[in-house]
């Protein structure tokens, strides 16, 4: 952390319009990636607990596993859409 | 500083929490502080002893790396499924 200057709100004040909009993109697109990662780690513990079994071994993902792992984020998401749509199918 | 300059270094700055973000919370799902059944320390410590063995140690070591490969996993299929629904219909999260 100590690499990182300090940034004082009068330096802000010199960033130009165009680093400005730069960044405004910059931060849009950090977030959404911290939105991913974040729904990323508790479909990991969703699925880790499903997919990997008390006696797997090693350091690597098995076929099996693999498509465990895949399946089971394709379904969490389907159950999430359906939910979504249901939900909203009642509001009306 | 001048406007490049402070970009650049809150572009920096906002990085290196993120990145420290993400690490810290896939070390507390592979640590014994998440409740859930089939982290690395339920799963390799099964019953604490006065020390931990290297028995142990090695478990955690390939169970961490798992769970990172597992994660890997996890976060490209839900990527390539966000694509997916944006090509298909929309989507909104």
């Amino acid at each position: 952390m100590d690499s990182v200057p300090n940034i004082s709100p009068n330096e802000l004040e010199r960033l130009s319009d165009k680093d400005k909009a730069e960044l405004r993109q910059f931060i849009g697109n950090e977030t959404q990636r911290a939105k991913i990662q974040t729904q990323t780690h508790s479909m990991t513990e969703i699925c880790w607990t499903k997919c990997i079994t008390a006696n797997s071994k090693g350091n690597k993902l098995d076929s099996s596993e693999q498509s465990c792992l895949g399946n089971c984020v394709d379904r969490f998401l389907d159950l999430n859409l359906a939910t979504l749509k249901h939900l909203s199918s009642m509001r009306n | 500083m001048d406007s490049e300059a402070v970009k650049n270094a809150i572009i920096k700055q906002v990085q290196l929490e993120s990145n420290m973000n993400n690490a810290k919370q896939l070390i507390e799902a592979c640590s014994a502080a998440a409740p859930f059944l089939s982290n690395c320390f339920q799963r390799c410590v099964p019953k604490p002893g006065s020390s931990l063995s290297s028995s142990e140690s090695s478990c955690a070591t390939s169970c961490m790396e798992k769970y990172m490969a597992a994660w890997n996993l996890v976060n490209a299929s839900y990527v390539k499924r966000i694509q997916q629904e944006v090509n298909s219909h929309g989507f909104q999260t």
